[in-house]
């Protein structure tokens, strides 16, 4: 009977990988066809459409605004999000549960939304299509996730260590340098790492404000898709898994993911 | 080794925590701390002992009173202008540091020079037992040798007072009873101040040169340990430290000597100075009595008698449970072997009796 059981649950849990990795593995295999069009299998293989990935100026602007962005948004979150989790964990002021509680309402609203009223409020302040725009919309996205990876990790480190600094004569800008900032760094490079890929692949708000002059990757693979199909898409996709892999293994390399998120 | 420096010569005077609460945390403390005294914080969880020793490091600021140290009021000094050293229960070490810059931390900020520290360190890591463990990690010590490193650490910057948050509570028995001897050893050395905040009576009455008891914010008793333990102020001492039987009684002064009846039956007679001032005639007392106070003789010789319940061997005594005439249990502890412990079989009818001055007295 248990071996049954081990054999339904080991059964269950490959069927879910397979539904998960399924797609990534097949666009893994299109994008070294030779074929000019999207088709699975594929007729022959190549490496030639990487080659037309990395000479294709659209994609190649889109991927070094993608980059320059999400770079920015990532510091800028965690700037931002580390003073932000600081005083919603440490401090104690009026309106602090409520605060809590309004820092993840962007997650739980429709992007569509959200998007919208971003769009309403750059067009009159000029911000469509420019950096600081883009930037910031992202931020919209990034920070409830900074500052809720930041809070567990610091509430996670609890008060003591911090008070022993400071009863052995370090003042509070002292103890947050040497002592809690140093035992943050897990949280630092989680959150940054999240920032930075969250950013990277950010659609939907970006769709909003985007223009001709401002286009990031995500929305120039989504205009070439609507309008052609073949390897390309495959290979670029890819590249962002790829891209994206890597950071994680970074966190995971040099801190642990369990270790990053507090757990 | 010259550690103690400063006079600390200390005084709390009505220190006072209330965060709006039924009543206040710490109600009007006042007590004077000699200097290189080991003080005592005893009470259980929630007497306002723990917040006592945080507004003393300056982590919680009073509602009122003052804590007067070298003749000046600290409770407007942040924490970091204290000059204290405090020990965690946690132990709170700098994990991303090695044990020596642990140890150093307080000396860095006092921007002591690279020698001197080093040689402090030095000092402090052998006055712990620790030399040699000045490169290691927090994370590859032992909960006794963090314990250690901890202390180390508060008192390399030769601290006015020491304050001390149940430092032992989270070591194994055996390690407990080690670093007891240990820590008071080390203070003994080094001659800090130091106030030890526990809730375990053990502990206390084996490491404080006086105790401090508290319950419900207030302050019991001050005393040493033979004081709090053989001549306790309230009845809440009484039963907090060390077991003790509670026996209600009625006052009488018939022919002129004092005379504790329960239930018709005299108990042993009362010194008139162990009666508290007001008692009259007629009074409800509660008299206190330790365990092993209580001698047992032959049913024939007179004075309060009583059925023994059951008697249960423990090792080195064997516990009796008595039963009086009216239902009031009583438990008392015979030496094995005994003429007493003879007497001890259950269903048996003994005489008990105790010297007047083993009896503590409070009004019920």
């Amino acid at each position: 009977m248990t071996r049954f059981l081990s054999f339904i649950s080991r059964t269950y849990v490959t069927l879910v990988f397979c539904i998960v990795f399924m797609p990534m593995a097949i666009i893994l295999v299109i994008s070294f066809s030779a074929d000019s069009y999207l088709s699975f299998p594929p007729s022959g293989w190549s490496l030639k459409w990487y080659g037309t990935v990395l000479g294709n100026t659209s994609f190649m602007q889109g991927f070094r605004n993608s980059a320059i962005i999400a770079g920015v948004v990532a510091a800028l979150s965690l700037a931002l999000g580390l003073p932000a989790a600081y005083a919603l964990v440490r401090l104690d002021f009026p309106g602090r549960a409520l605060i809590r509680s309004l820092v993840i309402a962007p997650l739980v609203l429709p992007a569509m939304m959200l998007g919208l009223g971003i769009l309403m409020v750059f067009t009159p302040a000029g911000l469509v299509a420019t950096y600081p725009g883009l930037v910031l919309a992202h931020l919209v996205m990034t920070l409830p996730f900074s500052i809720r990876i930041l809070q567990t990790a610091l509430s996670n480190l609890g008060t003591d260590v911090d008070e022993a600094a400071m009863t052995l004569g370090a003042r509070p800008l002292q103890v947050f340098m040497q002592i809690t900032l140093p035992r943050l760094t897990p949280g630092v490079i989680a959150s940054s790492a999240i920032a930075l890929i969250l950013s990277f692949d950010e659609i939907v708000l970006s769709l909003f404000i985007v223009g001709p002059r401002l286009q990031t990757l995500p929305v120039a693979l989504y205009r070439y898709v609507d309008e052609r199909t073949d390897p390309m898409v495959a290979v670029l996709a890819v590249l962002m898994i790829a891209l994206s892999l890597a950071i994680v293994l970074v966190v995971e390399r040099s801190v642990g993911f369990a270790k990053a998120f507090g757990r | 080794m010259k550690l103690a420096s400063s006079p600390a010569h200390i005084t709390i005077d009505k220190l006072t925590f209330d965060y709006g609460g039924e009543r206040p945390a710490v109600d009007a403390l006042s007590f004077d701390i000699a200097r290189g005294e080991f003080i005592g914080l005893l009470g259980p969880s929630g007497c306002g002992k723990s917040t006592t020793l945080r507004m003393f490091a300056g982590l919680l600021a009073p509602t009122s009173g003052q804590i007067i140290m070298g003749g000046e009021n600290i409770v407007s000094r942040p924490p970091w202008e204290r000059n204290l050293g405090l020990v965690f229960q946690s132990y709170a070490l700098f994990p991303h540091m090695t044990v020596a810059q642990n140890v150093a931390f307080g000396l860095r900020l006092r921007k002591v020079g690279k020698e001197e520290s080093a040689s402090r360190v030095a000092e402090a890591l052998r006055a712990v037992r620790l030399e040699g463990f000045g490169g290691r990690r927090p994370a590859e010590l032992s909960g006794g040798q963090q314990q250690r490193v901890a202390i180390a650490r508060a008192i390399v910057i030769e601290p006015e007072i020491l304050l001390l948050d149940e430092p032992l509570s989270n070591l194994d028995a055996r390690l407990r009873d080690e670093m007891r001897f240990e820590i008071r050893d080390i203070q003994s050395r080094t001659g800090i101040t130091t106030l030890f905040v526990t809730h375990d009576q053990q502990e206390a009455l084996t490491m404080c040169d006086r105790i401090a008891v508290m319950n419900g914010g207030r302050l019991e008793q001050i005393g040493t340990p033979v004081e709090v333990y053989d001549k306790a102020a309230t009845p809440f001492v009484a039963g907090f430290i060390g077991r003790a039987n509670s026996v209600p009684a009625t006052l009488s002064f018939g022919t002129g000597a004092p005379r504790l009846d329960h239930e018709g039956q005299a108990l042993p007679a009362p010194g008139v100075d162990e009666l508290p001032k007001d008692a009259g005639e007629g009074a409800k007392m509660s008299a206190m009595v330790r365990p092993h106070a209580i001698q047992l003789s032959r049913p024939d010789a007179g004075g309060l008698t009583a059925r023994v319940i059951r008697s249960v061997f423990v090792g080195s005594v064997i516990e009796v449970e008595l039963e009086l005439g009216g239902g009031q249990k009583l438990v008392a502890e015979l030496r094995p072997g005994s003429e007493e412990a003879q007497l001890a079989q259950p269903g048996a009818d003994v005489a008990l009796s105790w010297r007047s001055t083993d009896m503590r007295i409070f009004a019920a």
